[in-house]
C-alpha cells in the first residue's frame, strides 16, 4: 500500500505555556486537495508550517510518503510572499530555484512566469508589483522546484474580486494536472470548490472532516457555523 | 554550496540596488575617524599612529554590528527568512551565504575607513599592507561568524537591535584583543605578532564550526 502523501501522527505544538495545536492527526493522499477551516488562532497556520518543516513539532511525527519530513517536496506560500521587492520577477524565482536545487533555472523560472501571465513583467522588480501580481509570483516561487505537495495559507486575503477569481480558476487548472494541496482558509465557498475534503479546526483540533458528496458550501457553513457556535 | 552562492548572490544584487546597508555603515565608520581626529589632545604623527589601530577597530566594530543588524532585518520584509529556512539540505549553507556577503560589505567598508584614517591621521599602511590585511581579514572573518548567527538568533525578537550588540560583544573580545594587539605591533613597525595571528586561527574556527552547525537549530520556529 503506497503511503500517504503527508501524514501527522499525534502532532502537537506549544508554545511556552500556550498550546497551538492539539494531538492533530491527519492524512493526504497523493493528487489529493484539502482545505482547512477554523477562525483566527485555531491553530490553522500552525499546522501548515509544521507541514512545510518551518516549525518543529512539540510531539508526534511528521511524514511525507512514510519517510521523515523532506522540505524538497514542499512547495510553501504563507501569509507572506517571500518575495524580495529589490529583485526582478524572474530574479525571484531563479533565487528559489537555486536554493532548491533546481535544473535549468532561468528556463523554469520563465515557464512559470509565463503559466502564471508574468512574462511580460519578468524583468520588473517585485517591489513594484499589486498584490494580484505579488501572489501569483509567489505561487509560481512555491512551485519552483515542482513540489508533490503545494501548501497555501490564506492565498486570498487582500486580492480584489478579478484577482480572487484569477487565483481561484489557476488553482482549480493545478487541481486538475493532478497538484495536491494543504489550503488554509476562512472562505467556506472556495474550501468547497478547490477541495477534495474539508477539515474544521477550532480550538488546536480537528473537529470535524467533510468529503465527497457531503462537502459543498451549504453543508460545510453549516457544519462551520454549528462548530463555532459548541465553541463558544 | 549552491545555496551559499545563491544567497551571496542574492545580497549582494539587493544591497546594490539598494545600497543602504553599505552607506549607514561607512557614514558611521568616517564620521568616527573624523570626530576622534579633532577630539585628540594633539595631531602630532607619534600621538595618531599610537592611536589610529584602537580607532581603526572601533571604527569597524561599530560598522559590523550596523551591517549585521541590517543582515537579517531585510529578510524580515516580505517574510523572505521563512523563504530561506525552507530551503532543503542543512541550513549551515544559508550561515555561510549570508556570512559570505557580510564579509563581502564588511571588508569594503574597512578598505574605504583605512582610506579615510590614511588622509586624516596621515598614516601610510602601504608598507605593511600585507600584515595588516592578513589580520582585517581573520578578524573578520570570526566578527562575521559569530555575528551572522547572533544576528540571526536576534531578528525575531522585539529587541533585535539592542539585543544583538548584548550577545556580540562579549563573544568579540578575544577576536578584538587578538587583532588590536597585532595590528599595533604591525604599525610600530615590528613583526606581526605569531600568538594574535594564531589566537585568531582558533576563535575562527570555533566560530564557523559552531554557528555553521548551530544554524539549523537557530530558523526553526
Amino acid at each position: 500500500m503506497t503511503p500517504p502523501l503527508l501524514q501527522l501522527e499525534a502532532v502537537e505544538k506549544s508554545y511556552g505555556p500556550v498550546t497551538a495545536l492539539r494531538s492533530t492527526d491527519l492524512e493526504l493522499k497523493e493528487g489529493e486537495t484539502v482545505s482547512l477551516l477554523g477562525p483566527n488562532g485555531a491553530g490553522k497556520s500552525t499546522l501548515l508550517r509544521i507541514a512545510a518543516g518551518l516549525a518543529a513539532p512539540t510531539r508526534g511525527k511528521v511524514k511525507l510518503q512514510g519517510h521523515a519530513h523532506d522540505r524538497q517536496a514542499v512547495g510553501y506560500l504563507g501569509h507572506a510572499t517571500l518575495l524580495y521587492p529589490e529583485l526582478t520577477a524572474l530574479e525571484n524565482l531563479v533565487f528559489a530555484g537555486r536554493l532548491y536545487g533546481v535544473q535549468a533555472t532561468e528556463q523554469r523560472a520563465e515557464q512559470l512566469l509565463e503559466e502564471e501571465g508574468l512574462a511580460a513583467v519578468a524583468h520588473r522588480r517585485a517591489g513594484g508589483f499589486s498584490r494580484g501580481m505579488s501572489q501569483r509570483l509567489a505561487i509560481a516561487r512555491a512551485r519552483v522546484h515542482d513540489p508533490r505537495l503545494l501548501l497555501l495559507d490564506e492565498p486570498f486575503t487582500g486580492l480584489d474580486v478579478p484577482a480572487t477569481e484569477a487565483l481561484t480558476q489557476r488553482l482549480h487548472d493545478l487541481r486538475n494536472q493532478g497538484q495536491s494541496w494543504l489550503l488554509v482558509t476562512h472562505e467556506v465557498q472556495q474550501a468547497a470548490s478547490l477541495s477534495d475534503t474539508a477539515l474544521l479546526v477550532i480550538g488546536g483540533r480537528i473537529v470535524q472532516t467533510l468529503s465527497g458528496a457531503e462537502l459543498n458550501a451549504e453543508t460545510l457553513g453549516h457544519a462551520y457555523k454549528l462548530a463555532l457556535e459548541s465553541r463558544s | 554550496m549552491n545555496i551559499a552562492l545563491a544567497i551571496l548572490w542574492k545580497d549582494l544584487i539587493t544591497e546594490w540596488r539598494a545600497r543602504d546597508r553599505v552607506i549607514a555603515m561607512l557614514l558611521f565608520s568616517l564620521l568616527t575617524a573624523v570626530i576622534f581626529y579633532f577630539a585628540l589632545p594633539d595631531q602630532r604623527p607619534e600621538t595618531l599612529r599610537a592611536l589610529t589601530p584602537g580607532l581603526l577597530w572601533t571604527a569597524y566594530l561599530f560598522a559590523a554590528i550596523l551591517g549585521l543588524n541590517r543582515s537579517f532585518a531585510l529578510e524580515l520584509e516580505n517574510e523572505a527568512l521563512s523563504g530561506l529556512a525552507l530551503a532543503p539540505g542543512g541550513r549551515g549553507w544559508i550561515f555561510l551565504g549570508k556570512m559570505a556577503a557580510n564579509f563581502i560589505l564588511l571588508s569594503l567598508v574597512q578598505v574605504l575607513t583605512a582610506l579615510a584614517f590614511a588622509i586624516f591621521y596621515g598614516i601610510d599602511f602601504g608598507s605593511s599592507i600585507g600584515e595588516l590585511s592578513l589580520t582585517i581579514g581573520l578578524a573578520t572573518l570570526g566578527i562575521c561568524s559569530v555575528g551572522t548567527l547572533l544576528a540571526a538568533m536576534a531578528v525575531r525578537t522585539r529587541l533585535r537591535e539592542v539585543l544583538l550588540p548584548i550577545l556580540l560583544l562579549p563573544a568579540l573580545v578575544p577576536i578584538l584583543a587578538g587583532a588590536v594587539r597585532a595590528t599595533l605591533s604591525v604599525m610600530a613597525g615590528e613583526e606581526l605578532p605569531f600568538s594574535a595571528i594564531q589566537l585568531l586561527i582558533v576563535i575562527d574556527g570555533i566560530y564557523l564550526v559552531v554557528s555553521f552547525l548551530g544554524f539549523d537549530y537557530i530558523l526553526d520556529e
